[in-house]
């Protein structure tokens, strides 16, 4: 809607009010196609717009190829989280998580293929589901969220299976731990729990705000972002952001950001991490911020990297926060354009 | 406008084709009609043979100018030939190009994960260093527990003698209270004799 209107002209009702959405939008959740060449971007009206990338990183890209290719509605609340499967889209937000066939929405048919609840303790309660994780081993879904459980759902039966409890706040994000069939989870409870799939409890609790090294009293002692590597795992949020030796549960590395982190990834031998902030910083094991890259939001809420193998084309990084627009980074090193609501 | 200028343009392409580069062909061919029909209406024999002359030479310079143009066709050819040579090579070095490219990024991989060992390896090197150094913990624990054996010997010596002194002490307290109870037991028989003489003495008359 960026047309240029010449002064004169009063803008519309309908042009104002989707100026103010757009100025007031702030986009929660990404996840790529498995075909690698759309992403899919979920923001807090409960929409979601799938974006061709290819189309969009092409020498004839113009304008109209950085807008969706098709936005609907997906939810009534925000959509806090989002995962891909081979064929289908998983979106969650306020206590439902819904599923949609990727082969359907690109052919702009966008109606959902199911909806479901997990099993709340009380029927009032509608917690919003922060954290989707796929375990492809036993493919199930695990939902995390408002009411401080993990839920694990089967994909192939889509009944729930086990209910995980712990965590005495809401929980913030979940990583997979590939080689253990493990899940960890950091929640506003400040620890970080790690949860054995198969025996369906909870191994190992680290609270994070208890170390000295890493706390930070005045920022809180919720954990925001979460990512593992089998044996490491890095974690922020309010406590500065860490990397931990798993196997004897030490804060090695304390990476001096004062900024609280609001995601964190692995990635080759670095460590992607946004937060408060326009950046996203690289980060090298040892503690040394390798590269700090402006991006066009901000604040950033969610990094999303693209390795499909079916689109080598299409690797890149995108980044998305308290703005109506993606940055996508087709090196590192810099900002390549952003895709817009 | 095209129907006219149809004719003219292919007038024009015919007149371009035929001697575009103007090096004068054209004229000396036209020349060359007129003058033959000169000759053959010359009149002395002189003026026949001059313009016989002029003719010949016209003749032999276009041989000389169609000679220059064979040549130059004939260069043409093989230049063509020289390039497409050249782009064939051109063309294996770039698929080489790319293929060295492609090795190039899985050892940039490799690299990378070396790299990020190498890190892991400093990161957890940092902290072990944090840790005290095993041999010296376990001199300390040694010579700890040495320490506690000699003080829980020191201890038990203590405690032997501290029992000694008590049964000692004890046995003089007995012996203590065992001569009270007969020096005690004396002198209550030594009263009562005292007594039992002066009752006696008092009652002398029977």
């Amino acid at each position: 809607m960026e047309r240029a209107v010449p002064p004169t002209v009063p803008l519309g009702q309908m042009e104002v009010f989707q100026a103010l959405q757009r100025l007031h939008m702030t986009i929660f959740s990404q996840c790529f196609s498995p075909c690698g060449k759309f992403l899919a971007a979920g923001n807090n009206y409960g929409q979601i717009a799938i974006f061709s990338l290819s189309a969009a990183l092409s020498s004839e890209a113009k304008e109209e190829s950085k807008k969706p290719i098709v936005t609907f509605q997906a939810h009534d609340g925000p959509v806090y989280s989002m995962v891909s499967t081979d064929r289908h889209l998983f979106s969650a937000g306020d206590g439902e998580v819904k599923a949609w066939l990727w082969a359907e929405i690109l052919k702009k048919g966008c109606k959902e293929l199911w909806c479901r609840q997990p099993p709340y303790r009380t029927s009032l309660e509608v917690p919003e589901i922060n954290a989707l994780l796929l375990v492809p081993k036993e493919n199930s879904l695990i939902l995390a969220g408002g009411d401080c459980q993990l839920h694990t759902m089967d994909l192939e039966t889509g009944t729930f299976t086990r209910a995980l409890r712990g965590h005495t706040d809401y929980i913030h994000c979940l990583a997979l731990r590939d080689r253990n069939p493990e899940v960890l989870s950091g929640g506003e409870d400040g620890t970080v729990r790690l949860w054995d799939l198969r025996m369906a409890k909870e191994v190992q609790t680290i609270e994070v705000y208890k170390h000295e090294e890493c706390s930070r009293p005045h920022n809180g002692r919720w954990i925001g972002c979460l990512a593992t590597d089998s044996d490491w795992m890095v974690c922020g949020g309010g406590p500065a952001l860490t990397l931990w030796h798993l196997r004897s549960s030490t804060p090695t590395t304390i990476f001096p950001m004062w900024a609280p982190q609001k995601h964190v990834t692995f990635y080759q031998d670095l460590i992607l991490s946004a937060g408060q902030g326009p950046c996203v910083n690289q980060w090298q094991l040892s503690g040394e911020l390798k590269a700090q890259v402006p991006g066009s939001s901000p604040g950033l809420l969610s990094l999303s990297l693209n390795q499909q193998p079916a689109a080598p084309e299409c690797k890149v990084l995108t980044a998305a926060g308290n703005s109506c627009r993606v940055d996508v980074f087709t090196n590192l090193g810099y900002r390549a354009f952003s895709l817009s609501f | 406008m095209a129907p006219k200028q149809g004719p003219l343009d292919e007038v024009i392409r015919k007149r371009l084709l035929i001697d575009g580069n103007d090096a004068g062909d054209d004229r000396r061919i036209n020349l060359l009609v007129k003058s033959f029909i000169k000759w053959c209406n010359s009149g002395s024999q002189e003026e026949g043979y001059s313009q016989y002359q002029r003719m010949l030479s016209t003749l032999s310079q276009c041989e000389f100018s169609m000679g220059k143009t064979l040549l130059i066709y004939d260069m043409n050819l093989r230049e063509m030939e020289n390039y497409e040579k050249i782009y064939k090579e051109i063309e294996c070095s770039i698929a080489g190009a790319h293929e060295k490219i492609a090795e190039c990024k899985k050892q940039i991989l490799q690299a990378k994960r070396i790299q990020k060992n190498h890190e892991e390896y400093g990161v957890l090197a940092k902290v072990i260093q944090h840790h005290p150094d095993r041999h010296e913990t376990l001199k300390k624990l040694d010579a700890m527990g040495k320490e506690l054996e000699h003080l829980s010997h020191i201890k038990e010596s203590v405690e032997y003698k501290l029992e000694l002194r008590q049964k000692q002490f004890h046995v003089l307290l007995s012996t203590i209270h065992e001569l009270q109870q007969i020096l005690e037991n004396d002198k209550k028989l030594s009263e009562l004799e005292e007594a039992q003489e002066t009752s006696m003495d008092t009652d002398p008359k029977p």
